[in-house]
Order: structure tokens, then C-alpha cells, then sequence
């Protein structure tokens, strides 16, 4: 455990570990670019010089530790260095950040008021390069605004290892570029070097001048696109800032997704698909309550499900594992009794998905098998003989396979058209409407916080279940 | 002749490069000898003792590279001849390539044997066309003579030798980057720590050495430090090959033994100065070291202390003769034209500083320079200095520090009145 001492404070450190690491864990920060715990380091921002007693400045980020050394992060070298450093950065950098999609979040902009402040030392005009670079599906790449910092062929070499990009020619003519035969729009994970970039270089297309990152807020959740359950960010419009003009769906609409750092089940990563959960969430949804098709108040089809399931002898429910472990353990509680519950499979891979990978990627694409097994076993295949009614809840489930003459009880949240079909239709909320957790398959439970409010016309799971217990004629 | 030689010891002929030829010189019998006499460590203490500089630029002791290399840790280690010789003005290593590419095989089977390293490889660059063919053959003579592969004059020492030819990036010649090139990268160099002879080629203690370096170890091995030492000065034992251009009556590689008058191994060796015009500076050791007045030239000898005194270095030995009524702007402009030219991009300060010190400069050639534009280039190099990775953000630095440090006054004539004071010559004016 070697000693060290910075700006005169002594603090502790582990042998292996570098300046940078030592200096961030004890709250002293040092401005760095292309350093990141977890890719390798570059060192080639030079932004987080130090100067070490004795030894004259050094970067920071690969500066390994030795007992007794004194490092300075504030002295009058080092600043003046960063300023030049910034100068240096900033030099052919367009500085458009009036249309950068970073604008708010860069670290070229905060360390330029933090530590630079000046302007352009340069009388001579700047390089121009490529705008709105085609650097795959997904991402577009605005040379002049990079600075090279590697993170994002870094993260394609030895995270995603899909070996997608590159450095083409040298010098102050280096572009970042995808290679021809490793497209980037194979790498399932491409959309981390958007985060990645710590300046406005790699841009999503689907945030493009989407918003102003400061009319946003993030609101902690758990990604349902597979079993590990990454926790996720999802941005969305903060109240104040509500848009009034404009369709109000827009105040309830997900800006984009980010990964919210989790060690113990995603790092600081997740897929694309997470940051797709739009189309999850966003589909046209059901929001009116139907018996067989025919639209009643969401009291009357309650009223109608109450009557179906005090007529039968022997129902059976087909269980939602897209449901929280909240609303599993509310069908325990209320209707358990009452039903045969299985569990169903909502969601299979789509065609051309990647099922599995060594990184994130888990072959079961719901959220919550694993708490709904705790609760109800594993999925099942086929509903008992003799059921002569059937429950179904959420999605992935064809009424074709299920008794015929048995009357259908189906929640969903989603418009399809087999909500017509069924005797009793009820609309439910999703996700993003509501707090709950779910159990990843490593038995880690995650908790998801409602982003927006849910329509008036649609109720919770756990209500209804427990709006469906209660005996036929007494309303809720 | 400038002192004594310990390289150019034999009379250039048209088979002089051959191994029969350099057999009859002597030629391997150090190495047979310490084979069978000596031990690893002996060849390490031998070179150690000598004082070897190395003689690629930084003037590195190499022995002390060397004794960085653990013996017997259970790894291998691996030797690299760095024959990337790209500073401009400099071809002093092409001669040894050329002419004696067999002491160089010596040397570094020597070099190899001291470090255990069982594979060697001679990264030559890409544009040498005749030294690569003769080191080529050299290789191949070597390995149907047994002095290559296994069991290397029946003792139980085996070594290989790889010929790799570079692509043409400046930044490959420095050790790391060559490193990052001969592993099939793009030739960035790496930040130390680790030092190159811990983690180096694969990961694995490398030892990269220059060409005139590892010839000079056999001369070492087979007379003894002491005679190395012998030669030369107190502070810089040996010998260096100098490759001299520029204007000068007779351009060329010469061996100079070190301490030599610098003014009278002008005057005498290399001819004196082109058309007898008055010497107006010299560019010491390729463009990277800081260039020298003609009063400087007068009193220093060729010694890395005496250059190290004055501020600059003995560098990679490319000596650049400069003639009065030469424009000093034009030739800084021509410079940084190249290190703009040949940084690799990876780390900021030279990526961008070059670039912007090159567009300055060709702005004060056009005629639109500012007052400002002098503080601007110091404030470039001071930043370049010692916050790159490898030194060639430094070196461009260096350039335009050390030329605006001696010939401020050409640059603020040119701002001042839009045209250069020597008529914007760099080639020798001769009436």
C-alpha cells in the first residue's frame, strides 16, 4: 500500500494502480479525454498532465504509483499546460456547439470554460473535414469535430472485438473510419461509442437534433430486451420544459436510452437494442377496455372477467414475463387460488437478432423469466386439458394454440388485433408508466421508475388482479 | 581523415560486402570466440564498459538499455536493428546497410547472445532499395554459412534474424513505433512506462538498437572496452559516422572520431563550404537537433558534450551544411513541412502543433505574417515539449525554436517587409 501525495494530501493507494486512478477515487479530479476505466489506456489526449516532484509533468493516466512520490495537479505548469493542451484541441475544432447534439455534456466544452477560458491563439483558418460522415446505420461521424482520442476504435478492439474502426492516414488528416469488411452496423453494441465520444464527433442518428441534452432528465430503469436486465437511463422531456405547441405525445416519448453504470450486470454498456426501447415501448398502444371487440368502460369489462371467472371450473392463466416481480407476486396473491398458473415466453428473437453473445446479450429476450419462475416454474408449452377458461397475459401468445370453446380473458398493453377476439379486453400500462423490479437471470433484481404518466383509461396489472379477486357485483 | 575509424576500416570495393570478403577480414572470429570463451554477461560488461552511446539520435547508454534485460526470467527476448533511417540528412546507417552488412550480422548476433534473445529482426526501411537487397543476401549468406540458425559455430547458441521492410512513415524509426509496426499496426509509438526492454515486440523485452550501434559491438567484444574507450573523448568513446550534405564541396559519409574540430572536419574532410562561400550555420545531427551558427561551429568539437553544452546534439549524425545567403525561413518552412508531413496523429500536441506551426510559417512565406506570428511558434514548441509520446512532437519544436533562437532577425525581415532577405534561396547561391 504505497503512500502518495497529492497537491500535499496524503493519500492511499494500491500498488498497480495509476495517478489518474488514485486521484479520482480520493475526489481530486484530473481532466482527461481518451482515458476510460474500462478500456486500456491510450494516453494520447495528454489532457491530464501532472507535474511529479523531481520528474517534470507526465500524463496521469499512465503514471503507475510508487510510495512517497508527490504529485501535483494544480500547479502553475500543469495549468498552463491544459490551457495549451485545449488550444491545441480546439485548434481546427468548428466549435458549432449551437447544433452539436453534446452541447451540455462535453468535456472539450467544460474543461474549456474550467481550465482554458481564452480564445484561439491561431490566426490561421480552420481545416474543414467531413460533416455527417456515414459511419453506419446507426452513427454519424463528424470528423471536424473529433480529436482522436481513440475511445471508440478502442471500445470496437476490446469490448465489442468487432474490429470496426479505424485510423485512416495520419497527422492533423486523421479520420476515425469503419472498416469495409467489419461494417460497423454489425456490432450490436456500436451505439456505446456515441457515449463513448467525449466530444460531439460520433453522433446518433436517431437523437440527431432530437433535443437540447438540458431539457432532459434521466429516469433510472432496467432494459427489457433480454434476461440480464441492464440497467438503463432513459431521457425524456423534464417537466418545466414540457413542449406546449407542439403533439403533446412528444412529452411523453423516450428521447434516448443510455446505460446507467451497473458492475454487477452491465458495466457501463448495453446494446443497441436497449437503446432502441422506443420501439418497445412506443408502438400503438390499447387504451380501451373491449368485450369481444365491442369498446365498455374498464369497470364493465372487470365486471365481465369477474362473471367468466366465477363461472368456471377450471382456469388457467397464462403469465406475462415481462411483469415485475410486484405484479407477479399481486396474481400470486389475489387470483392464485383461483387460476392454474403457468408462465408464457412473451417475446422470442427476431429475425437476424443476435441471441448470444460472451458480452450482454442473453438468449431468453424477457425481462423477468427468473422472477417469474421463482414464483410460477418454468414456461410451459400447452394449458391443461379440461381448462375452460384462460387468462392470458401480455403478448406472445396465439389464440389458436389455446382450448377452443374457452373464453378469453387477455391484458396487454399493446393495439393488436387479437384484442378484438378475446371475450374480455383489458389495457394495461407498460414500463415506462410505472415502478416495478425485475430479476435478471443472474438473480439480480433491478428496480425501473415511471418516466411518464399512464393514460386515465388504463389500469396497473396489480390493480386489475386485485379488482378481478374480489367477488363478482362488488365494484372497485 | 578525422581521427581514427573503427567502422570504415577497409577499402570499398565491389565485393567488399560479401561474406567471403569479410571473412578474410576477420570476420565472425569474435563471434566464434566469444561463443565458445564467453559468456552473455561478459559481452554485456564488455559493452557496458565501453561507454557505447547509442547512435540513432538520443545518444542512449547501451549498455545500461541492456542491463534492463533479465537473463534467464523464462521469456524471450527480442533484438531489433532499427534501420528505419528516416531524419532527414541523415544516411550514415545506409553505408553500414551497403557496404557492411555482415559487421552488422556480428554485431547483433553478439547483442543477441548477450541478451538471450533467439530472434532478432532488422527493420529496414522501405525506401533503401540496395542496402535491403545487400542485407538480404548478407542474411541469406549467413544462414547457408551457419553463422545464422541453429547451433551457431557448434556451440549450442541459436539465433534468427528477420529482414522487415517499413512503409514509409517517419515515426516508425522511433523504437516504439517501430515496435507498433513490426506487430503489423499502424506505427504508433506507445507511452512508457512500460520501458520497451520490459514490454516491447509482442509484449516481451526488446532491446531495439541502431544499425551503427550493434556494428560498433563487435570492435568492442574483440579489442576490449578500454581500446573503445581509447578513441574518442572522456564522455563520448568511439567513433561516429556522419552523413554530411547540404553545401558542401564534398557531401558524404564520413567516421569521425569523436572530439574532432567540427569546423576542421568541414574544412578538410568534407571539402570546405560550397562555391567557398562563408558558412552561415549547420544543422548537426538531422533536423531534429537545434541548428548551430557558423561561431558556434568554430569552437565545437564533435562530441555529445560539446553539442550538449551548446543546447543541441550530436542527434543521428545528419550533418547539413548551410551557406551564407541561404533564407533560413524557407528552410525552417521545409522542416515543418515534414514534420507536418510525417506526425502520426496520435497525440494532440503534435498532431495539431505541427500542422499549425507548418501553415504559420507558409503564411509568413506568402507575405502575410504577423508581429505575433514568432511568439506564436515559441509557444507551440514550449508545448510540444516534453507532453508528446515520442519525441518527434518535441523535434519540430526544437527546429523552430532553435532556428528562431539564431536567425530571429530573417523572420521579422520577412514579416516586416513580405520577402525573405536572402532572396528565399535554400539552394547554394554560386556566382
Amino acid at each position: 500500500m504505497p503512500d502518495i501525495l497529492i497537491n500535499g494530501q496524503t493519500v492511499q493507494a494500491r500498488t498497480g494502480q495509476t495517478v489518474l486512478e488514485v486521484a479520482l477515487a480520493n475526489g481530486i479530479f484530473v481532466p482527461y479525454f481518451c482515458w476510460h476505466p474500462q478500456l486500456s489506456s491510450a494516453g494520447n489526449c495528454r489532457m491530464c498532465l501532472v507535474e511529479v516532484e523531481g520528474r517534470g509533468l507526465d500524463i496521469a493516466c499512465n503514471m503507475p504509483v510508487s510510495a512517497g512520490m508527490q504529485v501535483l495537479t494544480d500547479s502553475a505548469e500543469v495549468k498552463a499546460h491544459r490551457k495549451a493542451m485545449l488550444q491545441f484541441m480546439t485548434l481546427n475544432h468548428p466549435v458549432d456547439c449551437g447544433i452539436c447534439d453534446k452541447a451540455g455534456e462535453c468535456r472539450l466544452q467544460d474543461y474549456h470554460y474550467t481550465y482554458n477560458g481564452e480564445p484561439s491563439k491561431s490566426f490561421e483558418p480552420k481545416i474543414h473535414s467531413n460533416k455527417y460522415y456515414n459511419l453506419s446505420s446507426r452513427i454519424l461521424l463528424d470528423n471536424e469535430r473529433c480529436i482522436l482520442c481513440l475511445r471508440c476504435t478502442r471500445f470496437t478492439h476490446e469490448v465489442s472485438k468487432s474490429m470496426a474502426l479505424g485510423v485512416e492516414r495520419r497527422g492533423d488528416a486523421s479520420n476515425i473510419r469503419a472498416a469495409e469488411d467489419r461494417p460497423l452496423d454489425e456490432d450490436p453494441y456500436s451505439d456505446n461509442i456515441v457515449d463513448l465520444c467525449p466530444v460531439g464527433a460520433l453522433q446518433s442518428r436517431q437523437f440527431l437534433y432530437k433535443a437540447r441534452v438540458w431539457y432532459l432528465e434521466p429516469t433510472p430503469s432496467v432494459c427489457p430486451g433480454c434476461e440480464r436486465g441492464c440497467t438503463v437511463q432513459i431521457w425524456h422531456r423534464k417537466p418545466e420544459w414540457r413542449l406546449k405547441a407542439l403533439d403533446p405525445r412528444q412529452n411523453a416519448s423516450i428521447a434516448r436510452v443510455t446505460p446507467l453504470e451497473n458492475p454487477a450486470v452491465n458495466g457501463p454498456w448495453i446494446c443497441n437494442k436497449g437503446r432502441d426501447l422506443a420501439r418497445i415501448f412506443e408502438r400503438r398502444r390499447a387504451e380501451q377496455a373491449m368485450l369481444k371487440g365491442i369498446p365498455v368502460p374498464l369497470v364493465d369489462a372487470v365486471d365481465a372477467a369477474r362473471a367468466l371467472i366465477g363461472a368456471a371450473h377450471r382456469p388457467a392463466a397464462l403469465l406475462s414475463n415481462w411483469g415485475s416481480n410486484e405484479e407477479l407476486a399481486a396474481f400470486k396473491q389475489y387470483l392464485g387460488a383461483v387460476f392454474a398458473a403457468f408462465v408464457k415466453r412473451d417475446c422470442e428473437p427476431e429475425p437476424g437478432e443476435r441471441v448470444e453473445d460472451d458480452l450482454l446479450i442473453r438468449p431468453d429476450k424477457n425481462p423477468n423469466t427468473a422472477g417469474a419462475r421463482a414464483l410460477f416454474g418454468e414456461p410451459v408449452a400447452m394449458l391443461p386439458e379440461g381448462t375452460d377458461l384462460v387468462l392470458v397475459w401480455g403478448e406472445g401468445c396465439d389464440f389458436a394454440n389455446l382450448p377452443r370453446g374457452a373464453p378469453i380473458i387477455f391484458l396487454n398493453a399493446y393495439l393488436r388485433p387479437e384484442n378484438g377476439y378475446a371475450d374480455v379486453f383489458m389495457p394495461l400500462s407498460v414500463q415506462t408508466e410505472r415502478h416495478g423490479h425485475y430479476t435478471n437471470f443472474q438473480g439480480i433484481v433491478s428496480e425501473f421508475q415511471p418516466c411518464f404518466p399512464k393514460p386515465d383509461s388504463i389500469a396497473d396489472a396489480e390493480t386489475l388482479f386485485m379488482a378481478l379477486a374480489a367477488p363478482a357485483g362488488v365494484r372497485r | 581523415m578525422a581521427g581514427r575509424q573503427l567502422l570504415m576500416t577497409f577499402p570499398v570495393t565491389a565485393n567488399s560486402h560479401t561474406l567471403a570478403e569479410y571473412r578474410a577480414r576477420g570476420g565472425y572470429t569474435v563471434l566464434e570466440n566469444t561463443l565458445h570463451h564467453h559468456t552473455p554477461r561478459d559481452v554485456t560488461q564488455a559493452v557496458a564498459d565501453a561507454g557505447l552511446q547509442g547512435r540513432g539520435g538520443a545518444a542512449f547508454p547501451t549498455g545500461r538499455k541492456w542491463s534492463v534485460v533479465v537473463p534467464g526470467d523464462g521469456q524471450p527476448h527480442y533484438l531489433i536493428a532499427n534501420a528505419d533511417e528516416g531524419e532527414p540528412g541523415t544516411f550514415k546507417d545506409r553505408w553500414i546497410l551497403e557496404q557492411a552488412p555482415h559487421l552488422l550480422l556480428e554485431g547483433m548476433l553478439l547483442s543477441a547472445y548477450a541478451i538471450e534473445a533467439r530472434n532478432c529482426f532488422i527493420y529496414i526501411r522501405g525506401e533503401f532499395d540496395l542496402p535491403y537487397r545487400r542485407v538480404a543476401a548478407a542474411v541469406e549468406e549467413a544462414y547457408a554459412a551457419g553463422w545464422l540458425g541453429d547451433g551457431i559455430g557448434g556451440t549450442g547458441f541459436g539465433c534468427d534474424i528477420v529482414v522487415y521492410r517499413g512503409a514509409g512513415a517517419y515515426v516508425a524509426g522511433e523504437a516504439s513505433g517501430l515496435i507498433s509496426s513490426l506487430e503489423g499496426k499502424k506505427s504508433y509509438p506507445r507511452n512508457r512506462p512500460p520501458r520497451l526492454t520490459v514490454r516491447g515486440l509482442y509484449q516481451r523485452p526488446t532491446v531495439v538498437n541502431n544499425v551503427e550501434s550493434l556494428s560498433n559491438v563487435t570492435g568492442i567484444v574483440a579489442h576490449g572496452a578500454a581500446a573503445f574507450r581509447a578513441v574518442g573523448t572522456e564522455k563520448s568513446p568511439g567513433t561516429r559516422l556522419f552523413s554530411v550534405s547540404g553545401h558542401v564541396n564534398r557531401p558524404g559519409v564520413y567516421e569521425v572520431e569523436l572530439g574532432f574540430p567540427w569546423r576542421k572536419f568541414i574544412d578538410e574532410d568534407c571539402g570546405g563550404v560550397l562555391g567557398g562561400k562563408p558558412l552561415k550555420a549547420v544543422v548537426p545531427g538531422g533536423i531534429s537537433s537545434k541548428v548551430m551558427t557558423a561561431a558556434e561551429v568554430e569552437t565545437l568539437r564533435l562530441s555529445h558534450e560539446d553539442l550538449w553544452s551548446a543546447g543541441s546534439t550530436l542527434g543521428s549524425g545528419g550533418m547539413i551544411v548551410v551557406a551564407e545567403g541561404t533564407c533560413m525561413v524557407r528552410l525552417l518552412q521545409i522542416m515543418l513541412r515534414f514534420y507536418h508531413h510525417e506526425s502520426c496523429g496520435q497525440c494532440t500536441p503534435c498532431r495539431d502543433g505541427t500542422g499549425w506551426m507548418h501553415r504559420i510559417l507558409d503564411r509568413i512565406v506568402a507575405g502575410e505574417g504577423r508581429p505575433e506570428d514568432i511568439e506564436r511558434l515559441y509557444y507551440i514548441a514550449k508545448y510540444n515539449d516534453g507532453t508528446t509520446i515520442c519525441g518527434l512532437g518535441d523535434a519540430a519544436g526544437y527546429a523552430a525554436s532553435g532556428m528562431l533562437d539564431k536567425f530571429r532577425d530573417e523572420f521579422e525581415f520577412w514579416i516586416a517587409h513580405k520577402h525573405s532577405r536572402c532572396q528565399g534561396r535554400i539552394e547554394c547561391p554560386i556566382s
